[in-house]
């Protein structure tokens, strides 16, 4: 009997794939709080996150044979959670904080003197008051740690584009929290 | 309530997973769609190529433009040549950001490339003379020569219409119209 908990991740997916669809549990229990809190993030509601959720662990269940063990499986998978959110989203955009009366001139860091615990507390405290247009890439560096490799994979974003709006979203942290 | 809420997500996705409620597609349902998005993707193109020939080839037989010709370029251009390439065009971009790269690189100028190579290459074929050989054989021979804009100025019947004998019986009917 294999040990799936020695498995890399993409290891469990190819594993759950080929072998064992029920092993796609170890996958469920690894992921399930990070991606909670990443669609709490986005939508705000815990039972839209769950709801989010687990639509996007049975959509990546249903297209695991698509997943390319040559690439990250945690950015797959935030991927489908980030296409669920955004339907979501779409359905109540009205209900979403919008950019109004805010510029970007300044590029001082407000985190950067701050420690991670710090900065991570405050991000939380700042998520739903900034455009998800920001609060989604911060949240995935601050909150879920992810590189700005990860994030562009998972927004579909160039990394530049991933940088700036990053350090756009500190500015607003600043002007808005 | 969160807890719960993990154990209610764990159990309903496990539970559709053992019942066979929610199946994993096949390696080959995704083999089979990347090979019908590349096929699409190469036949859109191949067309768009083909159109821009035929609408080079039609400017190109009707000569420089004059009130004349410019006249009779408008009524017997290949307008619907012209919609085609822009509909295949947007297709194709479409089709282009699907794939992982168009995020990873700079998609404007993948966009850019990928349309200058396409009128490159209706152009080329046009310098080529191709298009000529294929307005006198093969299948296209019948499109290419109804779109010759420079046919009433060869043979007999050209020099027919710069005498003014438009009422011979040996002038076509169709260019008396």
């Amino acid at each position: 009997m294999i040990d799936l908990k020695k498995l890399t991740d993409e290891q469990v997916a190819d594993y759950v794939r080929t072998k064992d669809q029920e092993s796609y549990l170890e996958i469920v229990l690894r992921y399930q709080s990070k991606l909670m809190r990443y669609a709490n993030s986005l939508t705000h509601d815990e039972t839209k996150a769950a709801d989010i959720v687990q639509n996007s662990f049975i959509k990546a269940f249903v297209n695991l044979n698509s997943f390319n063990t040559k690439m990250k499986f945690s950015s797959w998978i935030y991927r489908i959670v980030h296409n669920e959110a955004m339907n979501e989203v779409i359905k109540h955009k009205n209900e979403m904080p919008i950019l109004e009366g805010v510029d970007f001139a300044s590029d001082e860091d407000i985190v950067a003197n701050l420690t991670k615990k710090e900065a991570q507390e405050r991000v939380k405290k700042c998520l739903s008051k900034i455009p998800l247009l920001y609060s989604e890439p911060l949240s995935l560096f601050f909150l879920e740690e992810k590189s700005y490799d990860e994030i562009s994979d998972i927004l579909r974003l160039p990394i530049g584009t991933v940088g700036t709006r990053i350090r756009r979203a500190k500015i607003l942290m600043k002007k808005i929290c | 309530m969160l807890n719960n809420t993990k154990l209610n997500l764990r159990e309903n996705i496990m539970s559709q997973i053992k019942k066979g409620q929610v199946k994993m597609r096949s390696k080959w349902y995704f083999v089979l769609g990347s090979l019908a998005m590349i096929g699409g993707f190469l036949s859109l193109t191949i067309v768009s190529i083909f159109l821009v020939s035929l609408i080079t080839f039609s400017l190109r037989t009707h000569g420089p433009i004059g009130a004349i010709r410019c006249e009779r370029l408008l009524s017997s251009f290949p307008w619907w040549a012209l919609i085609g390439t822009g509909v295949g065009f947007l297709i194709s971009v479409w089709m282009l950001g699907k794939y992982d790269f168009s995020y990873k690189k700079n998609f404007s100028m993948i966009i850019i490339s990928f349309v200058l190579a396409v009128l490159l290459a209706g152009w080329l074929i046009s310098y080529l003379g191709l298009d000529n050989a294929w307005m006198k054989r093969g299948q296209m021979k019948g499109l290419y020569q109804q779109y010759d804009g420079g046919k009433m100025m060869r043979g007999p019947s050209w020099r027919l219409m710069q005498d003014g004998d438009y009422n011979k019986k040996d002038f076509p009917s169709i260019l008396r119209r």
